[in-house]
């Protein structure tokens, strides 16, 4: 027969145990990043500047009948690669940027980060 | 000066309009079918695919060369999708005086290309696609978008139209290096 006192123990140290796994866990200041769409359909990035947070993700969706493509315009520092219609592709951004489709160049956007 | 500046320009904007042979619709008040407009719209789809291979074989202009490329590959899949939605609707495209028109432009545009070289084929292909594009933008919104009847041909046609807007704006762009 186990001990009364036994089992009080042991249900003691893993009440400590649970307390002591959720102060870990949890931190004192919680940071949302949001994830923002930009629609490509009739060959535009809509909307065409969007101002986010650094660490937000931005997804773009390829509504047109062609394909597209995302690329930063001043050194080409990230790109998408062509997205047939239908296909998304995501970025967590980190800093300010000008983009375009480098297949069709008329076509540009802008990533503004607070 | 100022005269003989504007007979330099007027001489080069008839020449120019002389070479490069663009279509002419709307001369007849028949509305055309759906059929027709298929065929319309695979016509003169093609039709820039052919200006496009010709670029790619003769250029050496790295702006020419990428928008050949977007050419091709962007009118080969609006004609994708016009066979896919004539099978789907079970329309066969039919031939008539707007296609005729298209193709016979064409054959006049493709002589003129193939005979020039260098810097004036880049400048005749980029002019040409300038122009080719302004009229095919006035026949999809003026007359195949207004003429459909069928819902997914119209709507076809209207996603279409944005695409032949850009393809205009990047060919305005490229020939700008051409007109410095």
């Amino acid at each position: 027969m186990a001990n009364p006192y036994s089992i009080l123990k042991t249900c003691a140290c893993l009440l400590c145990f649970v307390f002591l796994l959720i102060g870990c866990t949890s931190s004192p200041v919680k940071v949302t990043h949001r994830v923002s769409n930009v629609e490509i359909k009739q060959m535009q990035f809509q909307p065409a500047s969007l101002t986010v947070q650094k660490g937000d993700t931005i997804v773009w969706i390829n509504h047109d009948i062609v394909a597209h493509d995302v690329t930063e315009q001043a050194g080409k520092l990230w790109t998408s690669g062509p997205l047939a219609p239908g296909e998304s592709w995501s970025l967590v951004v980190t800093k300010s940027a000008d983009y375009y489709c480098s297949i069709h160049v008329v076509m540009k956007g802008k990533l503004i980060v607070q | 000066m100022k005269i003989i500046k504007s007979v330099k320009v007027f001489a080069s904007v008839a020449i120019a309009s002389a070479i490069i042979s663009v279509p002419v619709f709307g001369q007849e008040n028949t509305r055309l079918s759906d059929a027709e407009i298929a065929s319309v719209a695979v016509t003169a789809n093609q039709i820039d695919i052919e200006y496009a291979q010709i670029a790619q074989k003769k250029s050496k202009n790295a702006d020419v060369l990428r928008f050949a490329e977007t050419m091709a590959k962007d009118h080969q899949s609006v004609i994708d999708q016009a066979v896919a939605l004539a099978t789907k609707l079970g329309v066969t495209p039919k031939d008539n005086a707007t296609t005729k028109s298209f193709l016979e432009g064409a054959a006049k545009t493709k002589a003129m290309l193939n005979s020039t070289n260098g810097n004036a084929f880049n400048k005749a292909y980029i002019d040409n696609e300038v122009a080719y594009h302004k009229a095919a933008i006035n026949e999809v919104e003026n007359v195949l978008i207004p003429d459909a009847t069928n819902s997914e041909l119209k709507s076809l046609l209207q996603s279409a139209l944005p695409l032949f807007k850009a393809h205009l704006a990047h060919a305005e762009m490229v020939q700008k290096e051409f007109n410095k």
